[in-house]
């Protein structure tokens, strides 16, 4: 209760229970304000993400350094939403009707966060995994002349790559019974028949999420039972922007990120379109379901920007390989140049930002452990003393 | 393939040879010096000179000496293709014959680079070479994951099979079945000594020269992202094949958070026992095999190392972390004590295996996760402390016996001692805070466990006196705190306990189970011998009537009472008979004696020796009356 705490008046000493609607209304005033101002930082934070200020293509919707941008935002929010709601605040406020019951909603939500941030640190490897055999692919086709030794062996490293960017589509659990079936036709006589099918780099990542986990059932299950709150639930409001948030960014976190079973993401989650501090999301939003409809029908295993560039020049490399021949046309070679730069730029971006996604992944991680451990204590507090301390 | 090496020094000689000649004849037709028949020789001979580059090409010479190693080559390669055992199975001692062949190859197509600017047969032949050593190198991976699949091993440790042993200290809440203590103390997975340093052979030995030398020839072509990548891949499928041998599921934090708690008690025995082979025996011996193939190719041994472990690591990483989120609650301990205790054990091994930048936040991961269950320890032991003291009950205990709480809080502390010195290291602070709590200590004692036990003990013997209490009989109050003392000094006497607590403490409470006993006669006797007291006179035959029928009712309601009642220990029980018999008895024949004048016989209802017999029945706990013996 701190605004109380400068509250000489004497009428504190003569009646606790008037002392409290005095200080609570001294408190509202505040406390509007800060809700005010969290608004407006939010709305502020997702225009940013919408249309960045300093235009420059690095920094496009869903490439690496868009969704550390939007990792960071996710955590000033959530630190600000802990500010309002948990520092400094009569701990028995959240521990009684409603708000404990969106509490433990949250608390919930929290827990299944987690499980994302780890589904999705793994997407991130699998990504690395992407960026491998694209360096090999790269590798291959500097080197001049060009040759068919050349060509053969990005065509093995681009095959590899394309099953791997498939099955990551397919359920982000690489395929066990597809994975295995090389060892055994290896030596066989039908086997050796398709050499460019490689087994050590056929697989996708295969130790991943428990069994059955769904990423787009979690995210349904997180956003089911966010509803906005009524005028006059003051303090519900923070709980439901800070919610609202920490879908958002998971959400869009699964869809640009290989990721365990996806299906559906599109449709099982939108942001609410009436309230004013939630347009910017509201835009980011429908320009990323619009993105995942069009790629879930053709597959396609993130939206992640440096993903889909990836697959447009594997699409297009692979295409060079198949029907390549010695001696190859020079203006042919010429354009299969400029795609291999840019492979390798793309390449370049994956090596110097995936590995600070993943960290800052962990982050957010280890952050909402330790904001659910406050809420959880904020709330055994409350629970306890359910008459004010003063 | 025969050494092209001779070749092409003679080739160049030749050229050299031949420019230079050029050059002076160049030279001598520019002078003026030069007759005219003369200069007609030399300008022949300079318009020659000049066409023999292109002659020396068309005549293709050398040129055939490359094509035709080549062909022998591409020959080669394509009988690997169909007859893999000719390249690859005969043999192990010898260098394989790929070594020798891929070195051919590599210096051909360097002199065909070399010679590919100015000669177009050139390029159309390094083409071709560039083909052969694609194939070879594609055929080299699937050798070399062929190897790594065959002839992968994994360690069986003879404690293999996992057996859900560890100490568990069960509480039934309801408080009607509560074992009797397994008196031999629960042996805890001691396999620190046995799995120290040991490391194995993940792949087959005799296969490490051929996977090194594959290594070095891919390397040596510039195809090491290839092997790498396949590598890395197969590795890392075999520790994922080796988790599903031990058993290790797949858990997400969200399962572990909502897991029933026999359940996760189960998933924590595994993954203490999972982590300690995975870290000290498989991965120590991972990164050697790394060491091996790569040698001193430091990085690249780092890198795959890291790679393949990392998604494992990880997943085992976050499980200690979910469950250091759930709820402290007491049974709980034993299992964070064993999670702590592996930590502690392996941080210097997870430093060691990631001992790179690469590593580092593995590293810090690993430290956090460990003072993050130390805090958990702490939070959950102060959580069995309120528990034993938030345990209350409003009907009191039947009989008087030993309640289901003192059993469980004794044995409970009991395995505490097991963990004695991660106890000790972990409560060392708090100890210092509370060094003015009034236990004195003997020397030599462990202080924090000692303060740890005995505050444990304090608040259950607190409990205790509250619950005893609820008993209107004053008797039975002194025979349930008997019991559930003596059972706390006998707990403590007979273990290691004893060493935490000390004789000064146990003296002290054998006296207080001591006193309990003399309470106890006391409250259930001392109105009935009072009736059996006169001063040592014989009293008159209506007195001695009176107080001979008011002793039999005294004496049928404490029969009717306390046969019910249940002494536990039998000693204990024995002893305490024969202090009442001593009393009580003595008393009953001195009182018949002395009024034997009285005709004591026919007044006196029970005969000394049934009495005594009678006595022999009180707190075995079958509830029994003496009403139907009433005047037959």
């Amino acid at each position: 209760m701190r605004a109380t705490d400068n509250q000489g008046s004497f009428l504190n000493r003569i009646s606790i229970r008037r002392n409290q609607v005095v200080s609570m209304d001294g408190n509202h005033e505040q406390e509007l304000e800060d809700i005010e101002l969290f608004q407006k930082h939010v709305s502020d934070r997702f225009s940013d993400l919408l249309s960045p200020s300093d235009d420059t293509s690095a920094d496009a919707l869903l490439s690496i350094s868009w969704l550390r941008k939007l990792l960071d935002v996710f955590l000033c929010c959530e630190a600000e939403f802990k500010a309002i709601m948990i520092m400094g605040r009569d701990a028995s406020l959240i521990s009684k009707p409603p708000l404990d019951r969106l509490f433990h909603e949250l608390l919930d939500r929290n827990v299944k966060t987690l499980d994302v941030c780890n589904a999705v640190h793994h997407g991130v490897d699998a990504v690395r995994h992407f960026q491998k055999l694209a360096e090999i692919v790269v590798s291959a086709l500097e080197q001049r002349p060009i040759g068919e030794g050349q060509v053969r062996r990005a065509k093995r490293a681009l095959n590899s790559l394309i099953t791997a960017m498939a099955l990551e589509d397919k359920d982000g659990t690489g395929n066990k019974s597809t994975e295995r079936a090389w060892s055994f036709g290896r030596r066989g006589g039908s086997g050796a028949v398709n050499k460019d099918r490689n087994p050590g780099q056929f697989r996708a990542i295969s130790w991943n999420m428990a069994k059955g986990w769904s990423a787009s059932k979690q995210i349904q299950a997180m956003s089911s039972n966010l509803v906005a709150p009524r005028g006059g639930e003051t303090l519900a409001l923070p709980v439901y922007i800070s919610s609202t948030v920490m879908v958002f960014v998971m959400w869009a976190l699964v869809a640009a990120i290989p990721c365990q079973e996806r299906s559906g993401l599109a449709s099982h989650y939108s942001v609410p379109r009436q309230l004013s501090w939630a347009q910017p999301m509201v835009g980011l939003q429908e320009k990323i379901a619009e993105e995942w409809k069009k790629k879930e029908k053709k597959g396609c295993s993130g939206l992640l920007e440096e993903i889909q560039k990836m697959e447009k020049l594997v699409q297009s490399l692979s295409e060079f390989a198949e029907s390549f021949q010695f001696p190859a046309e020079p203006e042919r070679l010429e354009e299969v140049a400029n795609q291999v730069a840019e492979l390798a730029e793309t390449c370049k971006r994956m090596e110097e930002g995936l590995f600070p996604l993943q960290q800052q992944l962990r982050e957010v991680f280890h952050r909402v452990v330790r904001s659910r451990a406050e809420i959880l204590e904020a709330l055994e507090q409350g629970g306890k003393s359910s008459t004010p301390i003063m | 393939m025969e050494d092209y090496k001779s070749v092409i020094p003679m080739q160049e000689g030749k050229r050299h040879v031949i420019a230079a000649a050029w050059h002076i004849t160049k030279a001598l037709v520019a002078s003026d010096h030069l007759t005219d028949d003369l200069r007609k020789i030399l300008t022949d001979l300079d318009s020659h000179l000049s066409a023999m580059p292109a002659i020396l090409e068309s005549e293709g010479v050398d040129f055939a000496e490359f094509e035709r190693q080549l062909k022998h080559a591409e020959e080669d390669i394509m009988s690997w293709e169909t007859n893999q055992a000719m390249a690859w199975d005969s043999g192990t001692e010898e260098a394989p014959k790929y070594v020798k062949f891929i070195d051919e190859i590599l210096t051909l197509i360097e002199s065909l680079r070399s010679l590919s600017n100015e000669h177009g047969k050139a390029k159309e032949l390094l083409h071709r070479a560039d083909r052969v050593l694609q194939l070879a190198m594609s055929w080299l991976e699937e050798e070399l994951v062929h190897l790594l699949v065959q002839n992968k091993q994994f360690f069986e440790p003879e404690y293999m099979s996992f057996r859900s042993c560890g100490a568990d200290v069960t509480y039934d809440e309801s408080f009607t079945s509560v074992e009797e203590d397994t008196e031999e103390a629960p042996k805890r997975n001691s396999t620190g000594s046995e799995s120290e340093e040991y490391v194995v052979d993940l792949v087959h030995p005799h296969v490490i020269p051929r996977l090194k030398s594959i290594a070095n020839v891919m390397f040596a072509s510039n195809y090491g992202q290839e092997f790498c990548q396949a590598f890395i891949n197969t590795r890392k499928e075999g520790l994922d094949e080796y988790l599903v041998i031990l058993r290790m599921e797949k858990f997400s934090i969200e399962d572990i958070l909502k897991m029933e708690w026999k359940n996760l008690n189960y998933e924590i025995k595994k993954w203490t026992w999972v982590m300690k082979i995975i870290v000290k025996v498989y991965l120590a011996s991972e990164k050697r095999l790394c060491e091996q193939i790569f040698g001193d190719n430091g990085s690249v041994s780092t890198t795959c190392f890291t790679e393949t472990s990392k998604a494992s690591m990880a997943y085992l990483l976050n499980f200690g972390e979910a469950v250091a989120m759930g709820t402290p609650q007491p049974e709980k301990l034993f299992r964070l004590l064993d999670m702590y205790e592996v930590l502690d054990d392996l941080l210097m091994d997870v430093d060691a295996l990631y001992s790179e930048e690469s590593g580092s936040d593995f590293r810090i991961e690993f430290h956090e996760l460990f003072s993050k269950l130390g805090d958990f320890i702490e939070a959950t032991f102060a959580e069995f402390g309120n528990a034993i003291a938030s345990s209350t009950s409003t009907s009191p205990f039947p009989g008087g016996g030993i309640h289901p709480l003192t059993r469980y809080v004794m044995n409970y502390i009991k395995t505490l001692t097991e963990y004695v010195d991660t106890l000790n290291m972990l409560f060392k602070d708090q100890n210092v805070e509370d060094s003015n709590s009034g236990f004195e200590l003997e020397n030599g004692q462990e202080i924090p466990m000692t303060y740890l036990l005995r505050s444990i003990t304090s608040t259950l013997e607190a409990n205790l006196i509250n619950r005893s209490r609820l008993y209107k009989d004053v008797a039975l109050q002194h025979v349930f705190l008997l019991n559930n003392f003596h059972y706390i000094v006998e707990k403590v006497k007979g273990s290691k306990l004893g060493q935490f607590f000390g004789d000064t403490w146990i003296r002290q409470h054998i006296a207080k189970v001591q006193q309990h006993a003399t309470s106890y006669e006391r409250a259930t006797w001392s109105s009935a011998l009072k009736l059996l007291i006169n001063n040592g006179n014989s009293m008159s035959k209506t007195t001695f009537k009176e107080r001979s029928r008011s002793f039999s009712i005294a004496f049928e309601e404490v029969y009717k009472n306390q046969t019910g009642w249940c002494i536990s220990d039998p000693q204990l029980r024995e002893d305490l008979q024969i202090s009442t018999s001593q009393k009580v008895i003595h008393a009953y024949r001195t009182f018949i004696g002395r009024n034997s004048a009285n005709d004591s016989d026919k007044h006196s209802k029970y005969p000394v020796e049934d009495l005594q017999n009678y006595l022999l029945d009180l707190l075995q706990g079958s509830p029994r009356t003496l009403q139907h013996t009433r005047r037959k």
